[in-house]
């Protein structure tokens, strides 16, 4: 018999077999069918598979399930509630920072790590975390203007709170 | 211009569903039954396969089925038929289909690969079209003979040459008896990879009643559709391609490739769909790979600076397969003559067989290889005349009345590239450069561009439209959307041509050859012409069938009626109208009687006489070409020989900007993606065909930190054949790069370089080779 992993997924307790090499992007796509985390390369060097494990953004690619035991995992799909987006995926939608869309969700989820912890990251910041992503259509620029945005937004809704 | 919708930043359709991860992509879908395949590659690029042994994979736990290429009797292509879906009794390139595994899962379809064993006789590889093109070379395709292709092509059968392409405008290379002075120089733009986020895949599924049922990240759904009914002798009506989200295309998931492959697979289990997606490896490995351009190239000049005539030779190292390569070796070959009048031309493009991938579309399509010779050939034809760059470019643009290489005639419409250059060049050069300091040299450099694009006789696109009772608007087209945003584009074009506001129109999402409208491929920059064109056409058919039914209901003429997008009306009264909602499904009278018919309509538009070449190689075969002009502003560090890209300009005439964001966003993706090529991008073969670096951490595409900071702007003279004026602008930003930086290199450092990816490592040792000489 081999081991359960427990985690919660999107505010859901969930449990997995553990196997050797069984990634988290494995379990995300395959056993609980969230496809929205993408597989872009081999070896972590896209970002297209980034998601959230308690409240940090990692690459679910190279991230073994045992890892995930007890962790709150969050993926792309857990960020709008119903028809209402998350502020970070309104100001992507809207920045120009969509195309192909291939890079779109790990890119969000690396922003959601960044920004919901720290609203007030400097532009350095969140340069330096767009860098661990590849995006091969936009040439980076509206994905910055999208981050940026996005970081208005949040400043503006957690004002309002 | 005065338009309503045209002009405007329009939030793409698909925003939404790609934020919050619901687009479907290949790798998402999953159909009851499903099998997953994996695929084992050759150890050599070029052997004979001696024996193949599947018994031990056979009996590992899930497979279903073992298959190798022994029983394929057929080849497939749409230019060249040359390609078969899995080696038959030899490999050509090191990434070659050799044998499949068909599993349960991927993981049991990877561990049984390992258990095939194969032996091989290995032959002579050969990467550069040179190597090919020599006597004593051995033959990779001993049977080119009796390789269909098209009419228009010339292959030599008992060589390599998969293609000779000669054009001669004038008196050709006689034309350099008129020259002053001649400047001649060979530039290579080495193989690369498309390298789009997400890996080429594809599901096939040969269903029990006979039919063929295909999923694909493709952008050709109905040239897979032809091919396989083709291949597999069943009607084309009974093959449906479905085309889901493509994460980038870039080139290279044009022509069909690994479709074949994948349906040789599923072949041998009829009834079960088998899913294969490629790994980044196989994506760089097993797909198609980009550029192998070597350009020789010869100009004369008249002493005052007037071009006289241009020699340019292709050497094309096209890979195992010439039938995606072969159009870009003749577009290389035309093309470049870069934005340039030349009297006399002489013209001649190999597409050469060598033992890498095939080469396929990359973003640009022969242009920026051939390009690049032209535009580092003009600086130093510059320097040779004694005379300014500008002012030599300045006298020797294509521009009204002047005649292209293909004997093109081109018009006012086709776009001002003077205007172009100078705006460019003032916003890059009109400054004081830094000078050279301790740690940096400092330069500037310019390149002019164009781009036709490579069209086929039947490339048509289409539309069709269906209005509902409520005045919005459904449409479908056949264009990929692979991030290009056409989606955005058909909703502006459609509103301002039907006039409704763009909210009232819904754009299809997936392509599906039994419910979308036929289009050959969504390729060459074409869809916001061509696909536009078809809308507008689309439109005014559908208003027709509007008015015809009001004209019914209102007893009265067609040509008296008029449509404002909300009601078709009297001219002579307004007032006596019907709303266009209460035309949709016809007329209703008010016994229940219905009159006219429903509310939609269907239409295609070509590039209007496109023709193939003569015996000269000549013809209308671009028809539609864009202009413009690129410069950068860079630094060398002198300690490591780093090249930072500082600012980037660029300026085309695109005839009319249809969405600003969109169209800047295309532009800043293409300077990136072309830098990338200039400074880092090269797939690397050692001598025995191996690929050096098919992962993304060796082959290194830009990061956000090797973004430059980007100055884009449009000129706008309205063309002729696009929607609203509106021309191709989707490749034409890769174009300028490499020669503005190549010629910044030279502004900086004195040092003059012929090929890229300028690494540190080659500007540093370029450097210490200065030093050398100075010494």
């Amino acid at each position: 018999m081999s081991e359960m992993i427990q985690f919660t997924l999107n505010g859901a307790e969930r449990s997995v077999a553990a196997e050797p090499d069984l990634m988290l992007i494995d379990v995300i796509r395959d056993v609980f069918n969230l496809t929205g985390t993408k597989h872009g390369c081999d070896n972590a060097t896209c970002g297209t598979c980034t998601v959230v494990v308690n409240g940090k953004a990692v690459k679910s690619c190279n991230f073994p399930i045992e890892k995930a035991a007890n962790a709150e995992v969050m993926t792309i799909e857990y960020l709008a509630k119903g028809t209402v987006l998350h502020p970070i995926q309104k100001a992507i939608a809207e920045s120009g920072a969509v195309q192909c869309g291939f890079c779109t969700p790990g890119i969000v989820m690396e922003l959601y790590g960044l920004l919901e912890n720290k609203a007030d990251a400097s532009e350095a910041e969140i340069t330096n975390v767009l860098s661990k992503h590849l995006c091969r259509c936009t040439g980076y620029e509206p994905i910055r203007n999208g981050a940026l945005m996005a970081q208005k937004l949040m400043q503006a809704r957690a004002a309002a709170k | 211009m005065g338009y309503k919708y045209i002009g405007k930043s329009y939030i793409r359709p698909d925003a939404i569903g790609k934020v919050t991860g619901k687009a479907i992509f290949l790798d998402d879908i999953r159909i009851p039954g499903m099998l997953h395949a994996t695929i084992l590659r050759p150890e050599y690029a070029h052997a004979k396969i001696l024996k193949i042994e599947t018994g031990e994979a056979e009996a590992c736990p899930g497979v279903v089925k073992v298959v190798t290429g022994a029983s394929c009797h057929y080849h497939y292509g749409d230019n060249i038929r040359d390609l078969v879906p899995m080696a038959v009794d030899k490999v050509r390139y090191i990434g070659e289909p050799v044998a499949a595994v068909i599993a349960d899962t991927p993981k049991h379809a990877k561990a049984a690969l390992e258990k095939i064993h194969v032996t091989y006789q290995p032959l002579p590889v050969y990467i550069d079209a040179r190597q090919a093109m020599s006597q004593d070379a051995v033959l990779i395709h001993e049977n080119l003979g009796d390789y269909w292709h098209l009419p228009t092509l010339d292959p030599v059968p008992g060589t390599n040459i998969a293609n000779r392409y000669h054009l001669k405008k004038g008196r050709g290379g006689e034309g350099f008896g008129e020259a002053d002075v001649i400047v001649e120089g060979e530039f290579d733009y080495p193989f690369g990879s498309c390298a789009a986020l997400e890996p080429h895949g594809a599901i096939v599924w040969f269903k029990e009643d006979k039919t063929i049922e295909v999923w694909s990240s493709s952008i050709c759904p109905f040239i897979i559709r032809d091919d396989l009914a083709l291949s597999y002798g069943v009607p084309a009506a009974d093959v449906r391609v479905h085309i889901p989200d493509i994460g980038g295309c870039f080139g290279y998931k044009s022509d069909i490739t690994v479709e074949q492959t994948i349906a040789w697979i599923a072949s041998f289990v009829p009834g079960s769909p088998v899913k294969w997606v490629a790994t980044r490896q196989e994506d760089f490995t097993s797909t198609l790979i980009a550029h192998g351009i070597r350009t020789h190239m010869k100009i004369g000049a008249k002493k005052d600076g007037r071009l006289v005539a241009i020699q340019s030779t292709i050497y094309h190292s096209t890979g195992a397969y010439a039938d995606t390569g072969v159009n870009i070796s003749i577009a290389a070959t035309h093309n470049s003559t870069g934005p340039y009048e030349f009297p006399h031309c002489e013209m001649t493009g190999y597409t050469v067989y060598t033992n890498t991938p095939a080469v396929g579309a990359y973003r640009g399509y022969g242009h920026q290889e051939a390009q690049l010779a032209t535009e580092r050939m003009m600086d130093m034809l510059a320097r040779k005349l004694g005379m300014d760059k500008f002012e030599l470019r300045a006298m020797n643009y294509l521009g009204e009345g002047k005649i292209n290489a293909l004997g093109e005639r081109m018009y006012k419409y086709n776009g001002d590239i003077q205007t172009c250059a100078r705006e460019v060049q003032a916003d890059v050069f009109g400054k004081e450069l830094p000078k050279e300091d301790e740690q940096f040299f400092y330069g500037r450099g310019f390149a002019a561009v164009m781009k036709s694009p490579k069209g086929a006789p039947f490339s048509t696109k289409s539309c069709f439209m269906k209005m509902n009772t409520d005045g919005s608007v459904n449409i479908n087209m056949g264009g990929a959307e692979v991030g290009q945003g056409l989606r955005t584009i058909i909703r502006q074009v459609a509103a301002e041509a039907l006039m409704i506001p763009p909210e009232k129109i819904r754009v299809y999402n997936e392509l599906d050859t039994q419910f979308s409208p036929y289009e050959w491929q969504t390729i060459g920059s074409m869809f916001t012409m061509q696909g536009g064109r078809a809308i507008i056409r689309t439109a005014d058919k559908l208003i027709k069938v509007l008015k015809e039914t009001a004209a019914q209901a209102l007893k009265t003429d067609v040509d008296y009626l008029e449509y404002d997008g909300q009601f078709i009306y009297l001219r002579s009264d307004p007032a006596m109208r019907i709303a266009v909602g209460d035309l949709a499904r016809g007329y209703i009278t008010g016994d229940g009687i219905t009159i006219g018919d429903y509310a939609q309509a269907a239409a295609d538009a070509r590039l209007p006489r496109y023709a193939n070449p003569d015996k000269n190689g000549q013809g209308s075969t671009g028809v539609t070409y864009t202009f413009g002009a690129q410069a950068v502003e860079l630094r060398i560090e002198k300690k490591s020989g780093k090249i930072f890209v500082d600012r980037f300009s660029s300026m085309f005439d695109v005839g009319q900007v249809v969405n600003p964001l969109q169209i800047r966003g295309s532009v800043l993706g293409g300077v990136t993606m072309a830098i990338g090529a200039a400074l880092h991008e090269e797939l690397l073969f050692d001598d025995e065909g191996h690929i050096l670096n098919p992962q993304l951490f060796k082959y290194h595409i830009p990061t956000i930190k090797d973004a430059p900071e980007q100055k884009i702007e449009f000129l706008e003279t309205p063309d002729m054949i696009g929607p609203f004026g509106a021309r191709g602008i989707g490749e034409h930003s890769v174009i300028g790069a490499a020669p503005a930086i190549l010629n910044a290199i030279h502004d900086a450092t004195g040092i003059d370089f012929y090929a890229i990816p300028i690494t540190p490592e080659k500007m540093k040792q370029a450097l210490e080779g200065m030093k050398e000489v100075a010494a």
